[in-house]
């Protein structure tokens, strides 16, 4: 559903990212993991056209991503929670949820949407006309991920759900996505710092680490953690007994 | 309490066409980061639009000759196209540039369109007269008499800015401008369509400065280049103290620049009115001393992480 071909992008002299290639079937999770400064949220920044690559190709179902502009890649269907959430904080709940729906034509099913969005997340409802800048951290990312179903989505894009989160509400926006796939048919790429809950929810596991794909392969084949520890680090466990304090 | 009530009317209708100029600017600096300099001269030619454009010095009425049901909609659709052409000839190619350079460009677009006029019309100051009887007394209360264009540039304003806050709240595309103008790079992400939102704001920005023109032209009864400069300068402090960013800073700082002025130029010894100005200057230099943040908080600059 969405190819990556040797994706590189320079911030300048800095190069964040050097040649990578990603391969995303549809209906599957997958998840990079990687370090700060990694180049993960640039991967996505790129995938979202709001970046444009020196050099490489990103396609979704065939049709050309990179050289478009944001709106035209959220019009394709490719939906992003970007880092930090971005909420509308002037805006109301609802107000965010409709600009959510600002390239939809199809009154009704916008409505039905927004009941399942509300559905999903019922605190939504509950606060919907409160300003949203008013929500805690928790609820806003509920936001952000209900306002990115609201374009409909197939290929929706999040950049580290947990950031800043109490364990308990990560657990439940897992439970969110992992349900998203199932009742929708979603095909979900999540960003991820730390590997061990990414490798739980997700199919396919990317490790990046300064610019580069370390690691690619099956979550379920990637279990024993230590070859995505090196791929991690850039070294392996065994040698963590050799670092001088 | 007769004298209270005339400098009060005073205050509000001046400190009505310091806000509705201050709306424009705020406006367009919501969804552009522009502080566009040029907005005192778009007033300029809503006014001028007027009458024949010739050098000559006595003013021939054209436009202002018409019906007031044909007049204003002519003025307004001079001034809004004249405001999509600054988008696209200047502000779109600019818009990637810094907001400094974007500002640059307008001061650039400002002296171009004063030279036009120049060009056009000569630079001497005409007299026009439109609606004259305007300026009639109406009686509010015993003792109390107010040009009746007072009372309708305080309606106007307040009309105008109920319709403002109807389009930005219960519309569709006022809500994507408001999102626009909170996180521009977002909203696109969500697939507002950036060229059209801006042409939008740039186009409502256009109708309030058309609005401006024709209250103030009939209100001064002069054509002049620069006429639009000065109203410019007090708008866009309005907006600074009002809060950059805020519609509601720009309106409130419009009112504030308005009264200040108003009770300067009633209080203030006869020699020393002619320093109006300066005591203006000098109480906005103090409220950007003890609010540096503006009088109004932009809702945007108070986001939770």
């Amino acid at each position: 559903m969405l190819e990556v071909k040797d994706l590189e992008v320079r911030y300048g002299r800095l190069t964040a990212l050097r040649g990578i290639n990603l391969s995303i079937k549809e209906g599957e999770i997958a998840c990079i993991v990687g370090p700060n400064g990694a180049g993960k949220s640039t991967t996505l920044l790129s995938i979202s056209s709001v970046l444009n690559p020196t050099a490489g190709t990103i396609t979704f179902d065939g049709q050309q991503i990179n050289g478009t502009r944001p709106e035209d890649v959220a019009r394709m269907g490719v939906s992003q929670v970007p880092e930090g959430r971005h909420i509308f904080t002037s805006l109301t709940v609802e107000e965010n949820l409709q600009v959510g729906t600002a390239t939809r034509r199809d009154k009704p099913e916008m409505k039905r949407d927004y009941e399942r969005v509300i559905e999903t997340f019922p605190i939504l409802g509950e606060r919907r006309r409160q300003s949203a800048g008013k929500l805690s951290g928790g609820e806003q990312q509920m936001l952000a991920i209900g306002r990115a179903l609201m374009t409909s989505p197939r290929f929706m894009t999040i950049d580290e759900p947990s950031l800043g989160l109490a364990p308990k509400i990560v657990d439940r926006v897992y439970e969110v996505l992992i349900d998203l796939r199932k009742s929708r048919g979603l095909t979900l790429l999540i960003v991820e710092q730390s590997s061990e809950r990414a490798l739980k929810a997700a199919d396919t596991l990317y490790v990046l680490r300064n610019g580069a794909i370390q690691l690619a392969g099956k979550a379920s084949e990637l279990q024993d953690g230590k070859a995505v520890h090196k791929a991690y680090f850039g070294f392996s466990d065994d040698h963590e007994g050799e670092v001088m304090i | 309490m007769a004298f209270a009530l005339q400098v009060l009317m005073n205050a509000l209708s001046l400190g009505s066409l310091y806000a509705l100029a201050a709306l424009g600017i705020g406006l367009l600096f919501g969804v552009l980061k522009l502080i566009n300099f040029a907005h005192g001269d778009f007033i300029t030619v809503g006014a001028y639009a007027l009458i024949v454009p010739s050098a000559a010095t006595q003013a021939t009425l054209m436009i202002g000759d018409f019906h007031p049901l044909i007049l204003i909609p002519c003025i307004v659709a001079v001034v809004v196209i004249l405001a999509l052409i600054a988008e696209f000839l200047v502000f779109r190619p600019l818009r990637s540039a810094s907001p400094a350079t974007l500002m640059i460009g307008s001061f650039a677009l400002g002296f171009v369109i004063q030279n036009i006029l120049i060009m056009i019309y000569g630079g001497r100051p005409k007299a026009v007269g439109i609606w004259s009887d305007l300026s009639l007394g109406v009686e509010l209360m015993e003792g109390v008499e107010v040009p009746k264009l007072q009372l309708i540039i305080i309606g106007v304003t307040l009309v105008l800015m109920v319709v403002l806050v109807l389009f930005l709240t219960k519309t569709k595309y006022g809500v994507h401008m408001r999102a626009a103008a909170e996180d521009f790079r977002m909203a696109r992400m969500l697939g507002i369509e950036a060229n059209r939102v801006i042409m939008l704001a740039v186009a409502i920005s256009g109708m309030l400065a058309a609005a401006v023109s024709m209250l103030f032209v009939v209100q001064t009864g002069i054509l002049e280049f620069r006429m639009g400069v000065s109203l410019m300068l007090f708008a866009f402090i309005a907006t600074v103290i009002g809060g950059m960013g805020s519609l509601v800073g720009a309106v409130v700082g419009g009112f504030a620049v308005g009264a200040v002025s108003i009770l300067l130029q009633t209080f203030l010894p006869s020699e020393m009115r002619v320093f109006r100005d300066v005591f203006v200057f000098a109480i906005v230099i103090f409220i950007l001393l003890v609010r540096p943040q503006g009088l109004v908080m932009s809702r945007a600059s108070r986001e939770r992480v």
